[in-house]
């Protein structure tokens, strides 16, 4: 009987030997490389020296803001009145908030969790599909492995390949801007104001943690989407294709039809948990965090089974 | 007869309400190559893709080594060795790195037992090529040693020799020769190609319409079979009335210039007694086995799709 073990090595052997795999995590590095780039640019373009002197300016023309605002709009003033503070906060503690640090970098490189999950997506898509295509799945199941066993192992492979880039795409960001800006700014603590009206200093690593933690929750979803394709059609195409246009199409479908109650229950509208984070607004206001994470919880387990299903049950006849 | 290795117990398969194999039951003992004969579509496929397990049985049983495949697919996987149809190897594996693919789904298969197999193979010059620059009779080698790596019971050979030259349809006789004759391992070979099973089985079994239509043995065919036997003689009216006369139970027919008797080779003696004593001249005598194409074609009704 083959152990859980070998199965996985094996699955990885076969995701790693491929010449593709390398020239993806290439690019996404080179992605990487070009974002920390264009941020470093960015930093020398509209860098001042004098930033304390503009950041009273600013100060003042929000404290004028507030005065002429002051009865109109409660969420605008409270925005006015926190800002205030924070520059009052960043003038009196000397920190420049326009300075990037390394963690702003890791920060920004969470936005290219997209692209990771794109390239897990296309990874995943050929899992079961691929081996249909090379004839190789008469051989992989004719042996003393479950099928169940086989695909499990497929799914374990798949997330370590998911892992793996999102290892890389975190320990480049951090070493880019390590290079870049140096290590001074490692231990620069976030600032933000809670719900008490009171600023907070945060650690800006458990911020990018943070960050990486919500994306990862889309790519999961899309990868376990994607897995599913690939074993119900058996075709890598419709894995890719169906998976990117809902990954792409998914938040305006929901934009569009937000006005309707059952939009709640799609897939996209609870995909994006950032939206019950301080200052945003969920897409229904009847929505909840707990209530997203079930949904969100529901639809994962579809994708297990019906990829379950469909792969264990089914003739291998062609 | 030996302890049968793999047994087929009333297998069924129906896909959309037709019987695709209907009831099928037979054995095969270790040491034997069972052929697997029939016209396309009469479900040779289809059964031996049941036997491993690729394909769901409708009803009944296949046991391997007493094993059931349906209830105990992990335990009785470990007894088989398998290619169905052209082995499909991954092309952008080396010839080892396959190996080392399959001989990891299996406890217990050492380096050294790779090893050992790919010199069996001779394949040990090009091993550690990608797979993808191999030609045909290497990849179907290298799909024979991925079966027999971990020592099976029984090796099932799924249309081995589609698109194999002469040469590579010798070479892969030759290895289940081997096999079966050292390792004692049961070999169950589906083909279309007659020929290829008389010189490869021992015992074939017919099928047509997803239905067992004979099992017969190859190998004392000598006995059991219905042979031709072909006598050049002086007279040939008389000679003809003479064996008529004389056989009872033996079809005698004239065929061109010589007589054909429909019988076995063991009544020849006889036969030639009969004629010597009543002074026919005899010119020759021939015993034709007949050919499994012709027992096959008459058993299936002439209906051969090659």
């Amino acid at each position: 009987m083959s152990s859980l073990k070998h199965l996985i090595q094996n699955e990885n052997m076969k995701i790693y030997r491929r010449p593709r795999t390398w020239l993806m995590i290439g690019f996404l590095v080179l992605a990487l490389a070009l974002m920390s780039g264009l941020m470093k640019w960015d930093e020398i373009r509209y860098g001042d020296d004098n930033w304390k002197q503009n950041m009273t300016q600013q100060t003042e023309r929000l404290q004028k803001d507030l005065v002429d605002n002051k009865d109109t709009n409660p969420e605008y003033t409270n925005y006015l009145v926190d800002e205030i503070k924070l520059n009052e906060y960043y003038l009196a503690n000397d920190i420049n908030p326009h300075e990037q640090s390394l963690w702003d970098y890791v920060n920004n490189s969470a936005m290219l969790i997209l692209l990771i999950t794109i390239l897990t997506v296309i990874v995943a898509a050929d899992m079961i599909a691929a081996e249909f295509s090379w004839g190789t799945i008469k051989l992989l199941l004719v042996g003393p492995a479950s099928r169940t066993k086989i695909m499990l192992s497929k799914y374990i492979a798949t997330m370590g390949f998911a892992l793996l880039l999102l290892i890389i795409s975190f320990v480049v960001a951090f070493i880019a801007g390590a290079i870049l800006q140096g290590f001074s700014g490692v231990s620069v603590p976030e600032l933000s104001i809670g719900a008490d009206g009171l600023i907070h200093e945060s650690s800006k690593f458990i911020t990018s943690l943070q960050k990486y933690g919500y994306s990862i929750v889309s790519l999961l979803m899309y990868v376990t989407m994607a897995f599913m394709i690939s074993a119900a059609f058996r075709s890598s195409t419709m894995a890719i294709a169906f998976s990117l246009l809902f990954m792409l199409v998914g938040n305006s479908l929901t934009a569009i039809f937000s006005s309707y109650e059952w939009v709640k229950y799609l897939l996209f509208a609870n995909i994006d948990l950032t939206q019950y984070l301080d200052g945003a607004t969920p897409i229904r206001p009847d929505m909840t965090l707990g209530f997203s994470v079930m949904i969100l919880a529901a639809y994962y387990l579809l994708f297990q089974l019906v990829s379950w299903i469909l792969f264990t049950r089914r003739d291998v006849a062609a | 007869m030996q302890e049968a290795v793999l047994q087929l117990r009333n297998v069924t398969k129906v896909i959309g309400g037709r019987k695709i194999v209907d009831d099928l039951s037979f054995d095969v003992p270790a040491g034997e190559v069972f052929g697997f004969l029939g016209p396309n579509g009469a479900g040779k496929t289809t059964t031996i893709r049941m036997i491993v397990g690729l394909i769901s049985m409708s009803k009944g049983e296949v046991f391997v080594k007493g094993i059931s495949v349906r209830k105990q697919f992990e335990q009785a996987m470990t007894h088989i060795g398998a290619i169905v149809e052209n082995p499909e190897m991954y092309k952008f594996l080396t010839g080892y790195q396959n190996l080392v693919h399959f001989a990891r789904r299996h406890s217990g298969v050492s380096k050294q037992r790779i090893d050992e197999v790919v010199k069996l193979l001779g394949l040990q010059n090009r091993i550690h090529e990608k797979v993808k620059r191999y030609s045909l009779g290497m990849r179907q080698r290298l799909g024979v040693a991925q079966a027999i790596l971990h020592k099976p019971s029984v090796l099932i050979l799924d249309e081995p020799t589609n698109g194999l030259d002469p040469a590579g349809i010798r070479e892969l006789r030759d290895y289940l020769s081997k096999l079966t004759k050292e390792d004692g391992i049961a070999v169950i070979v589906s083909s279309h190609l007659l020929s290829e099973m008389e010189l490869m089985c021992d015992r074939v079994a017919i099928i047509q319409g997803g239905k067992l239509i004979n099992v017969r043995s190859l190998q004392d065919g000598h006995d059991s079979m219905q042979s031709k036997v072909v006598i050049d003689v002086s007279n040939l009216p008389s000679a003809y009335q003479l064996l008529t006369d004389s056989f009872k139970d033996i079809e005698v027919s004239i065929i061109g210039n010589q007589l054909e008797l429909k019988t076995d080779k063991a009544r020849i003696p006889d036969i030639t007694r009969v004629l010597v004593k009543a002074d026919f001249d005899i010119y020759g005598i021939f015993a034709s086995q007949q050919s499994l194409e012709e027992q096959f074609l008459e058993m299936t009704g002439g209906e051969m799709v090659v």
